[in-house]
């Protein structure tokens, strides 16, 4: 917590290797939540991506009351929702359900996924956009229901309705793949 | 069969890898972009301000008062008064870095240290420390920055008739935070690093007959990089400059740090400077009695 502070300090001051250190400690992190939430590696590889940019952007005015973790990816699910709902309109059904984590054809791959991780994530597809939003920020970004609340600027009790449905049909849908 | 916990700890754990040829393209470009950013001018945002402020005739009649206030001031500063800050901090960070050599003496009160105080002769490639205990030398410390990768340090310890000779790599904390290599007490950076945190001014004062003018921090982001281990730092750097010269004449450290509920604390004053003196390069030579014995500490040792 400490060290994010300064270090955004020192991203404020200029250094690029305190930018660096947060490109290295959150990637990763960024990148499973967004292919987690969108399901489609190209685009998620995208929004990672705009997020950092719009981090340098804006490193000058930026003020951190937080947890810069909670706040990169608060950025990256704003980003995924709004390339959920364009590739909707474009796309119906879009990214919910019909897309898989496939990166077979892609030229450079950034994202690596395991199978347990395309398997999981096929299954969070299925869920409802909302729901799954909240079921992966929850419990992947570790953010809690009150900031992932003022991020979907809904209150707090709808996104623990949320979580628990997303969570239960979740688990029905994973167990009836173990059943098969 | 899984249950709930089970699949929040599934998704949780459920890990991704990036390619690392990819990793190092896309950070090549971010700190390209970063580097734009940096020689922008953000475009945008004075006319945003001007007409928010034009909007309201209040925040009008306010901003005219504040320009009208700014300009009384500004009138104030050329004509010169009594009161008048005679000290420019980025030209007192100029000239201590311009200093030639330094010598001061610096004292550590808490914890206790087993000497009294010790001097410091600084250069910009060499240091050295004499260690006083009742009036004797104790140890002597030279450094030697003139090496391409690792700077040396030799110890000698008078009272022990032995010497240490470490290396150590230049940048430390990957590359993140080398300037810390020389030191958080570095005579030259006290300057630069109070200027690089949130500092106030203080109100002048006499110093041993020289009237001085103060600025303190107690942001912990000048202390860059916080150990690893630490959940609470707090920091108190006080520094004084003499008006007439623009030197530092006293600085004063405070620090507590506390992990897993332990306390550290430590404190130490700087005073005695002779700021911009010639110093003889013989005396960062090292000057070790043949009777001493050598231990030598393996390798090169980084922070």
């Amino acid at each position: 917590m400490l060290e994010d502070r300064l270090l955004v300090w020192k991203c404020k001051h200029g250094s690029k290797d305190a930018f660096c250190r947060i490109y290295e400690k959150y990637r990763d992190d960024l990148l499973r939540l967004a292919i987690s939430l969108l399901n489609e590696a190209d685009i998620a590889e995208d929004v990672v991506h705009d997020a950092f940019t719009s981090f340098i952007q804006n490193a000058n005015h930026f003020q951190l009351t937080g947890n810069l973790k909670s706040y990169l990816a608060t950025c990256v699910a704003n980003r995924a929702r709004n390339a959920n709902r364009v590739y909707h309109r474009r796309n119906n059904p879009g990214l919910d359900t019909s897309a898989q984590a496939s990166d077979s054809n892609r030229p450079e791959k950034w994202i690596i996924c395991s199978d347990e991780f395309r398997q999981l994530n096929k299954a969070l597809a299925q869920l409802p956009y909302d729901q799954r939003e909240t079921v992966i920020l929850r419990a992947q970004g570790g953010m809690k229901f009150r900031q992932i609340a003022k991020s979907q600027s809904v209150p707090i009790k709808t996104v623990q309705s949320r979580y628990r449905i997303g969570l239960d049909k979740l688990r029905s849908l994973l167990n009836s793949e173990v059943t098969k | 069969m899984n249950t709930q916990e089970n699949i929040e700890k599934l998704i949780k754990n459920a890990v991704i890898h990036s390619n690392p040829n990819v990793n190092k393209a896309v950070l090549k470009e971010f700190l390209q972009q970063f580097d734009n950013v940096e020689t922008q001018k953000p475009a945008v945002t004075q006319p945003k301000i001007r007409r928010t402020i034009m909007k309201s005739p209040i925040t009008k009649l306010a901003a005219a008062a504040v320009i009208i206030a700014l300009v009384v001031l500004g009138l104030f500063e050329f004509i010169g008064t009594e009161s008048t800050s005679g000290v420019v901090w980025a030209e007192v960070a100029r000239k201590v870095e311009a200093s030639r050599g330094l010598i001061v003496r610096r004292k550590e009160s808490i914890p206790p240290s087993e000497d009294d105080y010790s001097i410091i002769y600084n250069s910009p490639r060499h240091c050295r420390t004499d260690f006083y205990k009742d009036g004797q030398i104790t140890r002597t410390c030279y450094k030697d920055f003139t090496g391409s990768d690792t700077d040396a340090l030799i110890d000698v310890f008078h009272l022990r008739k032995h010497y240490l000779v470490t290396k150590y790599k230049k940048a430390g904390l990957n590359g993140v935070f080398p300037e810390q290599h020389e030191g958080a007490m570095n005579p030259e950076l006290l300057v630069q690093t109070i200027l690089s945190g949130k500092h106030r001014k203080l109100a002048q004062k006499t110093i041993e007959g020289v009237l001085c003018e103060g600025i303190e921090t107690t942001d912990p982001a000048c202390m860059s990089p916080i150990p690893e281990y630490c959940d609470r730092l707090d920091v108190l750097l006080r520094l004084w400059v003499s008006a007439e010269t623009g030197y530092p004449v006293l600085f004063e450290r405070k620090i507590s740090v506390e992990y897993k509920g332990e306390v550290g604390e430590s404190e130490s004053v700087m005073d005695q400077f002779q700021w911009d003196v010639e110093l003889d390069p013989s005396i960062f030579e090292p000057n070790i009695p043949t009777d001493y014995e050598r231990v030598e500490r393996p390798g090169v040792v980084g922070l």
